[in-house]
């Protein structure tokens, strides 16, 4: 039910069709000091996907290679982001997409903070800001079309499916290709995310995250939250608990106190 | 007094809180009626052109993926504004010149490209367009310091005039010298004087080829198309020794404005900025090949560059109008002396064909010593647009030259592939990158978009007429051009001339993993 993409790195010449292609579906702005592609660019509140350029001293001989990487929301199984969310602005859809609603949005940040892979950003220039991201052009999904991006890929270096299907065919080109780096980049990573990259350089080199932790991030907090009603119950009755017993305790000491009063006046 | 300011109602705490307390179920009941809202009302985008096309999928807008270029391309830039994927810039890419796509993936570090510049004119918006250098020139043209010279090329005369209004192909040489000498240059140059010279020299070589005085094979390939040579460089450097090592008359010219008439004129050649008017992108990187700083060896100075800028037709036309110089009602002006004569068989170099027009004249006359016949006046089988032509011409006491002319790289493929067979019964074989030859080149007005054969003869007819209407119709025949090897380098071949204006060639084939078949 769920789809993926798949973005074979090696396959990507920097074309930056799809970068145009977002900006053209998603009606987003260009701006001259924020390139979408080249060794600058960089994802913004008007760039939802760039193509970084990055020079990589590759193999033993050292040999510089240009490589090619489209950044973009990854759409993690599990999303950071929906769980950060108060208002439930962000959320996992079924198709797979993890899809942003304006109206619900207060502007808190929380996600921006949660996101392990930095990925949305918010309009500072705006006076009634939102936060962007790749929405992974939901609308197109729900009609049986691959996002923008994956439709204009010249070379093939995107391919959009089923999630185990995509996942299947990623394995397949690694195993068969002794090329390729024995990862599949967004399989584990954060608990799984939606988009998957091969490469045949280190992962790190092209300025991945390869820290990220391979449990999904909203179970950090589960593991505490979940004890939320227990706690709160427990604590209630305990409370209550005390009340009780001590306005027992003052009733019989103020029972006590007038009984003793009484017996002095009556001498 | 007082009373009138007592507050009609008396706010009680029980009214107050009655009221929060109102007010915090309203809040809850709102929050959790804000939860319940589910995904499908999302941000982001609606369409391709989300004012025009409300559906999904790629119906009805067609759009496709685009070359890559890379970030330091001399040549060519984009403007991702304009971009709207229609991919034609992939299609001429992909078909017509049959680079993106000839290669295997991944890179390595290096973007696949000839810097022909079709791409550009076949982008409908002209989001792809030359790099501009217009900047650069002005800079130099306002330099008290600078001797500014410019040469222009036969293609630019029968198309300039496309960018003021005037029909496809008419000729407008008088009125370009005359637009770019209002513009501040300080000599205007033809580069059909070198185009002479190129014939003299190439000729001598394939004469010198077809006798066995130099060890190289045959059929022997022109050179002067920069597109042409790097395409041959990226994906047949094993036949390199079948190129001619003519430079091509720009870097010819260049190297010879910085040398013989810095010389004659007495001028440092320091300060001398050399530009050229062009119909091709690909002379961008030509003049920042490595090699091409042959003055600069000559006068021991290795950082002087043969050539300093060069200007498209286009950027010419908007240089000029910038300045308010219509083109159109200028009086037609004449090349500078020295530097500045060219016959109708330089003229002809732009036209595909024209090349081998020119030195089939050339070899015919050097071989026999006589004028040609007027069948090599107009060499009928090596004009027109035909992907690739076949010529065979009959030399007196010697036998018969067999020639082959081919434009378009997917032509140029057809032909090499057979060379590397052995299946090429030519001596000669012209080689231009873009259709039509250079009067299709990439930095031509784009008087159809993308360009049409119409636009194409109109400017290649107007070349050949030109040629027929000239007195001096072959390159032995200029009078500088003869000065020249009288004053300066002696004879086609000498040793001065093959340190100015003979070049090799550099093997990219390792750029790039080749097609696996």
């Amino acid at each position: 039910m769920s789809k993926a993409v798949l973005v074979d790195i090696t396959k990507c010449v920097g074309c930056g069709s799809c970068a145009v292609a977002c900006k053209m579906w998603n009606d987003l702005e260009y701006r001259q000091d924020s390139p979408i592609m080249g060794k600058e660019s960089k994802l913004d509140a008007e760039n939802w996907t760039n193509v970084k350029m990055v020079e990589i001293e590759k193999g033993p001989e050292k040999e510089t290679v240009w490589r090619f990487v489209k950044n973009q929301c990854l759409h993690c199984e599990e999303p950071a982001c929906a769980s950060a969310c108060f208002s439930k602005a962000f959320q996992k859809s079924k198709d797979g997409p993890v899809v942003y609603n304006p109206t619900l949005c207060v502007g808190c940040r929380y996600c921006m903070l949660a996101c392990p892979f930095d990925v949305p950003k918010y309009e500072w220039s705006k006076v009634i800001p939102l936060v962007r991201k790749c929405q992974m052009c939901p609308d197109r999904i729900r009609d049986g079309n691959s996002p923008a991006c994956t439709e204009v890929c010249p070379t093939g270096a995107l391919t959009f499916g089923e999630h185990n299907q995509v996942l299947n065919k990623a394995r397949e080109t690694i195993n068969k290709d002794s090329k390729y780096i024995k990862h599949i980049y967004g399989e584990k990573e954060a608990g799984g995310t939606s988009w998957l990259y091969i490469s045949d350089v280190p992962f790190d080199k092209l300025g991945f995250r390869t820290d990220v932790t391979t449990q999904p991030v909203p179970r950090y907090t589960e593991n505490i939250m979940h004890l939320t009603p227990a706690v709160g119950l427990t604590w209630g009755a305990l409370l209550t608990g005390m009340y009780v017993y001590n306005r027992r305790r003052n009733e019989i000491a103020k029972e006590e106190h007038s009984k003793k009063k009484n017996d002095k006046k009556k001498k | 007094m007082d009373e009138q300011f007592k507050l009609e109602k008396k706010v009680t705490r029980r009214s107050f809180l009655k009221m929060m307390g109102g007010l915090g179920l309203a809040g809850i009941t709102a929050s959790i009626g804000g939860n319940m809202a589910n995904a499908s009302e999302q941000t982001g985008g609606r369409g391709w052109l989300p004012e025009q096309y409300q559906s999904s999928g790629t119906w009805p807008a067609q759009v496709r993926g685009r070359v890559p270029i890379a970030p330091g391309n001399p040549s060519i830039a984009r403007d991702d504004k304009k971009c709207i994927l229609c991919g034609q810039c992939l299609e001429v890419c992909q078909k017509t010149q049959t680079v993106f796509g000839y290669y295997d993936l991944p890179i390595i570090d290096d973007i696949v490209c000839i810097n022909c510049g079709q791409c550009a004119l076949w982008c409908p918006t002209a989001a792809i367009t030359e790099r501009d250098d217009t900047d650069k020139v002005m800079q130099a043209l306002q330099d008290p310091d600078k001797y500014v010279v410019v040469q222009t090329a036969p293609a630019t005369r029968v198309a300039l005039g496309e960018e003021f209004g005037l029909a496809p192909g008419t000729f407008v040489m008088g009125q370009q010298v005359a637009g770019l000498k209002r513009l501040g240059f300080d000599a205007v140059f033809d580069t059909n004087f070198t185009a002479d010279l190129t014939i003299l020299e190439e000729a001598t070589e394939l004469i010198k080829r077809i006798k066995g005085d130099i060890n190289k094979p045959l059929p022997q390939f022109t050179s002067c198309s920069p597109g042409w040579v790097k395409f041959c460089e990226y994906f047949y450097p094993d036949l390199f020794p079948h190129m001619s090592t003519c430079k091509s008359p720009q870097q010819m010219l260049g190297a010879l404005v910085k040398t013989y008439f810095a010389k004659k004129k007495g001028i440092a050649p320091e300060k001398i900025y050399s530009v050229a008017i062009m119909p091709c992108t690909a002379k961008k990187f030509e003049i920042q090949r490595p090699e091409m700083n042959s003055s600069g060896h000559y006068w021991d100075k290795p950082s002087l560059r043969d050539m300093d800028a060069v200007l498209t037709t286009r950027e010419l036309a908007r240089m000029l109008k910038k300045k308010n110089i219509d083109l159109t009602t200028l009086p037609e002006e004449k090349y500078d002396p020295l530097l500045g004569e060219g016959t109708g068989g330089a003229l002809i170099f732009g036209a595909t064909g024209g090349v081998m027009e020119a030195a089939v004249r050339g070899a015919y006359f050097f071989i026999t010593e006589q004028q040609p016949p007027a069948n090599l006046l107009q060499l009928n089988p090596v004009r027109g647009l035909e992907g690739v032509k076949e010529a065979a011409v009959d030399v007196p006491g010697v036998g018969t030259l067999k020639v082959a002319v081919c434009h378009g790289m997917k032509n140029g493929r057809k032909v090499l592939d057979a060379v590397r067979k052995g299946n090429a019964p030519y001596h000669f074989i012209e080689f231009m990158s873009c259709p039509g030859g250079c009067i299709g080149g990439g930095g031509q007005p784009r008087s159809a978009v993308p360009p049409s054969d119409e636009v194409r003869m109109a400017r290649i007819n107007s070349i050949y007429q030109a040629d027929a209407r000239m007195k001096k119709r072959e390159a032995h025949e200029n009078a500088e051009v003869l000065a020249l090897y009288n004053d300066f380098l002696q004879h086609p071949m000498s040793h001065l001339a093959e340190e100015l204006l003979h070049t090799d060639y550099t093997n990219r084939g390792k750029r790039f993993i080749p097609l696996q078949a």
